[in-house]
């Protein structure tokens, strides 16, 4: 494992629209590992993935994020997909009238181009969209339609691990990636994410059952609470959450705020 | 009266007593309906929102002959039987009374003074059709475009088209106004089409208009279809000029299981303003109108949509829909947009809905987080927006055609890959109705 952390997010504060939600969350992932994010509803887990992907409405007030060293929060949201960070979305967007292939091609060209390699052709992009969609056991007809138009929910969240295979990021974060899915769905997205395991990538697995990590085991578990990480451990911890609920953790963590 | 009158009256005398006796007492009745009602000003209800004063202040050198009009000559070599793609004209003179009593029986000059001056100087178009049962695979493609000569001094051209559709007969039908290289010394002129379908039970027509004439040139196309028992009426209309257009369509749904989908797609470009409004009515039980239209305005560009929706008393278990989105991609572009519902039976399901927004934050923030960037984005879901209507078309190879016309349009925009401040949080302001 290399020395020098993938991503480094220091005492980080962020608004969601005018609400303060983060309020100084430190976290380091270093490459190859797996992190947990558990924590009860309104706790920021969700404004942490959106604050890292630069979307827009959510502010940051104070802190600083490092993504292999350069600060994160002063790119625009295409140039962090591009650098290399990825985030599966809880609620994945319909777009009508833009079909899936054609969105997946100008995405990895987008990608390609910024690390300097050469454009893929329709030949070669489908050469690798069959390869990956069979790791995510996604039909080829579904390819041809639009984005995520008429999906049932595990079917989207198939085509947002599809994206993640094909984009090959070096930072993934899944977003309740396992809410709505029924057990095959879960077992054929966390096959797909087994997959992306590699000594070169990190990963932020945010969730709020300890089901998931049954599939998808992490190195280490934290716990947010008020907007700041108020307990970390070992994959252990999420079993303990699944027995005693949150509602300790928020106990002690409640006199810090 | 204007130079445009004027200078039309004196032009028209060339033709006007040319061809059969019914033809000529038709011109002349809707010439004195023309003159009776001067052209169109923004003081009528239906005008309101154009100002054809551009087009009254023209003098017309001459009226194109709409030999322009041409027909896919493959096509016209390997017309199955039952199938005739003839010139109006030719018609006219082989057979001087085969189009009494069809020709004109929709477009009525008494009810528009641009239908009246269509018919008053009607000379020559195109004229289909189709014997009972016959389905035609392939479109029917007419090209009417306006030669260079006929843009160095403003001219006016009033293209006809007929269609005579017989029971259970299937045809595509491609109109396409172009501008065939003149768009380099364009010149103001005047294009004034009307078409009539008669679709007799059964029939499935579709009809697909390109207008893509370039300021300073006017537009008017004015469709009017008569759909009758299990007929299915449909319309594609793509609009990507930059002049004056206005653009009406009629369709009457006259027995039980007529039905019609009415598809536009409207960009405005420059300074062009263009007027779309159509009539749905219903006048019999159990018939179906869907209808879409969508509209991109960008620069200083006008949009003007009107849907009217009659149902007539009795006309029960009628199923009408219609919807009118629009992006405005500039701050100076605008839309009028107004659904005018006029109900007169009690068991009918009617809906009605217009938007008028900017691009979709969500979707443009997925694209930007898949690396794609902004303007790309923009551009994407810009052509996204237009797709969904152009999908309608039912003919692949049409479809293939326009899409790539469309996309080509919407590229040369430079103001959808602007970055326009505000345009990531604004919600498009909603404006719904409907009854049941």
């Amino acid at each position: 494992m290399s020395k020098t952390p993938l991503i480094q997010i220091r005492n980080l504060h962020a608004n969601a629209g005018e609400t303060p939600i983060l309020r100084g969350l430190t976290l380091e992932l270093f490459p190859g590992e797996v992190h947990a994010i558990m924590g009860p509803n309104g706790s920021g887990k969700s404004t942490l993935s959106n604050v890292l992907v630069g979307r827009p409405g959510y502010e940051v007030t104070g802190g600083e994020v490092l993504f292999r060293g350069k600060n994160l929060l002063e790119m625009d949201a295409e140039t962090r997909a591009r650098e290399g960070i990825f985030l599966a979305f809880q609620y994945p967007v319909e777009i009508p009238g833009v079909a899936n292939n054609y969105f997946l091609r100008t995405a990895v060209n987008a990608i390609r181009s910024h690390r300097g390699q050469p454009r893929l052709d329709a030949i070669d992009f489908l050469t690798l969209l069959r390869e990956k969609m069979k790791l995510v056991e996604m039909p080829e007809e579904m390819m041809a339609r639009a984005i995520n138009e008429g999906f049932s929910g595990g079917e989207k969240k198939r085509n947002e691990i599809l994206q993640m295979l094909l984009l090959d990021p070096s930072f993934c974060i899944l977003d309740e990636t396992d809410s709505g899915l029924d057990i095959d769905a879960l077992r054929i997205v966390s096959n797909g994410v087994n997959q992306m395991r590699s000594p070169d990538r990190a990963m932020l697995v945010i969730t709020h059952y300890q089901r998931l990590l049954d599939y998808i085991v992490p190195d280490r578990v934290h716990v947010l609470s008020k907007g700041r990480i108020a307990r970390s451990g070992g994959k252990e911890l999420a079993l303990e959450l699944e027995e005693k609920g949150y509602g300790w953790i928020e106990d002690e963590a409640g006199g810090a705020s | 009266m204007s130079t445009a009158i004027d200078s039309l009256v004196r032009l028209r005398e060339r033709f006007a007593k040319d061809g059969p006796g019914w033809l000529v007492a038709k011109r002349d009745e809707a010439l004195a309906a023309f003159l009776e009602a001067g052209l169109p000003t923004r003081r009528l209800e239906a005008w309101k929102s154009t100002n054809l004063a551009p087009l009254a202040a023209l003098e017309f050198a001459r009226i194109a002959p709409t030999g322009v009009a041409t027909i896919d000559a493959k096509l016209a070599a390997s017309l199955p039987a039952g199938v005739r793609v003839r010139s109006l004209a030719e018609v006219l003179r082989t057979e001087p009374d085969r189009l009494a009593g069809r020709l004109g029986r929709l477009a009525d000059p008494k009810k528009s003074a641009l239908v009246a001056l269509q018919t008053a100087c009607l000379e020559d178009g195109v004229v289909v059709e189709l014997d009972a049962g016959v389905c035609l695979a392939e479109p029917i493609r007419i090209r009417f475009h306006s030669s260079p000569d006929v843009y160095d001094r403003p001219s006016a051209a009033f293209p006809r088209l007929l269609v005579v559709a017989g029971e259970g007969s299937e045809a595509t039908i491609f109109e396409d106004f172009d501008s065939a290289g003149a768009a380099r010394r364009a010149a103001p002129g005047f294009t004034n089409h009307v078409a009539e379908l008669l679709l007799a039970s059964g029939a499935r027509i579709e009809l697909v208009q390109v207008q893509a004439e370039p300021a300073p040139r006017v537009h008017f196309t004015s469709v009017h279809a008569e759909v009758e028992r299990g007929a299915h009426f449909a319309s594609h209309v793509v609009t990507l000029g930059s002049g004056l257009l206005r653009s009406e369509l009629d369709v009457r749904l006259l027995a039980a299981g007529a039905e019609t989908v009415m598809n536009g797609f409207f960009l405005g470009q420059d300074a062009a303003h263009v007027d779309h409004f159509t009539t749905v009515d219903h006048a019999a039980a159990h018939c179906t109108s869907a209808q879409e239209y969508r509209g991109v305005l960008a620069d200083r560009s006008k949009g003007v949509f009107r849907g009217r929706v009659i149902v007539r008393p009795g006309a029960q278990k009628t199923d009408a829909r219609q919807s009118n989105p629009n992006l405005l991609l500039s701050d100076e572009a605008a839309i009028d947009t107004r659904p005018q519902l006029e109900i007169y039976a009690d068991d009918v399901r009617a809906s009605h809905g217009s938007t008028i927004g900017q691009l979709d934050a969500d979707a443009l923030f997925f694209l930007r987080a898949r690396g794609i960037g902004e303007s790309e984005a923009r551009v994407l879901l810009t052509r996204a927006f237009a797709q969904t209507i152009v999908d309608a078309i039912r003919d692949p190879e049409l479809r293939g055609e326009i899409g790539a016309r469309v996309e080509r349009a919407l590229a040369g925009l430079e103001s959808v890959s602007a970055d326009r401040s505000g345009a990531g949080g604004a919600a498009p302001a909603p404006e719904k109705g409907g009854r049941r």
